[in-house]
């Protein structure tokens, strides 16, 4: 019995913890409870940034143009619908599928690289809540109340505990 | 599991924050700061490395599942922590460089590939670990005399089973140090991080023996089921991640 308890504690979550973290900075306007835009700014971490600029900036001039920018949506943002986006939105408590992210565009900032992108559906704001994790665990998403910026109504930032990823939860009131 | 999930997930948060106040700190270094500059990011590195491996994974499991069915000591779970900490910063190292310079730009683009696929390699390992302890428990039930000697070898093939695949978090800083000319720097760092993730595995062996020691010795004359047992499940938890990291 010890034994397997020592088993199931060590290897819960195989092998997964982060390697890649990505700041999340969401942009909210709503207007008589309804979300009108949402806007997502990613920042991924200076180092896998750095190892992401050395391959993806191609011509090596510290910026990422627009063929590079496309070339970053194709090829490693796009890819992550299977993830849903690291982004679970919930409405009325029910999961509902990512809608397609648009006006993807990737730039450097303070030697990060920062994917931004919309979203086009229009929320009822009480209904919906917003979480953020990596089901693998090799990312981790990383949601703080000051990367907030809301208008029209107010943002509750919380851990959250889904059983099979930890990451934070995003509720608009 | 609340606890355990609160736990996780603040270590991931510590993670972040080091992870971040390393890379700003090594890019400031200069000329004139280097060297009290270079300790900190060391010492910053071994507490990350001794964070990171307290999440799931690293070989935690391999050494506590090894100890939990090998009578051993404390001072043994210790060493094998520390065989793990030298293979791993040696196969972090050897990798990483290799890698950079015979396909530099190339890198990135097969590093989640290679990830995936030394994750499959040490789930082969692993099984191949199991099924070495298991033969040897079965053929070593009969001569306790020799076990000294077996024992030595089993703990090596533990240590470097759970210490050749190199962790991406520690490649990740190496090449962030490659990229930024700081070579010394980042076979240093790896090092520490290492270190840092060998004294965690060790706590998890040195916890799993005093599990051990309390349930007692009443299957002294047939410790060798105990082992055997003890190999299934290593041999178990290595099928079960290579499905895992097939999938």
């Amino acid at each position: 019995m010890k034994k397997l308890l020592v088993f199931l504690l060590f290897t819960i979550s195989l092998f997964a913890h982060p390697h890649t973290f990505i700041e999340v900075h969401p942009t909210i306007k709503v207007v008589d409870g309804a979300i009108k835009t949402i806007h997502f700014k990613w920042k991924l971490d200076e180092m896998t940034s750095t190892i992401l600029i050395m391959e993806l900036d191609k011509n090596a001039d510290g910026k990422i143009d627009k063929k590079e920018s496309a070339y970053i949506r194709d090829n490693y943002f796009i890819i992550l619908k299977d993830y849903s986006y690291y982004t679970h939105i919930k409405v009325k408590g029910k999961l509902i599928k990512f809608p397609t992210p648009k006006k993807f565009i990737a730039t450097i900032e303070n030697h990060k690289i920062c994917y931004s992108f919309s979203l086009d559906e229009k929320y009822i704001a009480k209904d919906t809540i917003f979480e953020f994790g990596d089901t693998d665990f090799y990312t981790a998403m990383i949601l703080k109340k000051e990367f907030v910026e809301i208008s029209g109504a107010k943002a509750k930032v919380s851990g959250v505990d889904n059983d099979f990823y930890y990451g934070y939860r995003l509720e608009i009131k | 599991m609340e606890f355990y999930s609160k736990l996780l997930q603040k270590l991931i948060s510590i993670q972040y924050e080091l992870n971040s106040y390393i890379s700003t700190t090594i890019r400031s270094l200069n000329d004139e700061n280097s060297l009290s500059t270079s300790l900190l990011i060391l010492g910053i590195a071994f507490t990350y490395g001794l964070i990171h491996a307290a999440g799931p994974g690293h070989g935690k499991a391999l050494v506590a599942l090894y100890f939990t069915s090998n009578k051993s000591s404390y001072k043994k779970a210790f060493k094998m922590g520390y065989m793990i900490a030298v293979i791993h910063a040696l196969s972090a190292l050897i990798f990483t460089f290799g890698i950079f310079f015979i396909l530099k730009t190339m890198f990135r683009q097969n590093f989640n590939d290679f990830s995936q696929i030394a994750m499959q390699i040490s789930a082969v390992m692993i099984v191949a670990v199991g099924l070495y302890l298991i033969y040897e428990a079965y053929m070593g039930r009969k001569y306790k005399d020799k076990k000294m000697k077996k024992s030595k070898k089993s703990e090596i093939a533990v240590a470097f089973s759970a210490g050749v695949v190199p962790c991406p978090g520690v490649m990740t800083v190496v090449l962030f140090c490659i990229v930024l000319n700081q070579h010394l720097l980042g076979i240093l760092s790896a090092v520490a991080m290492s270190i840092g993730m060998g004294l965690t595995i060790s706590i998890a062996g040195i916890l799993s023996i005093a599990l051990n020691k309390k349930s007692g010795n009443f299957l002294s004359d047939k410790g060798y089921i105990l082992e055997i047992f003890g190999a299934l499940l290593i041999l178990t938890l290595g099928l079960f991640l290579l499905f895992a990291s097939l999938k």
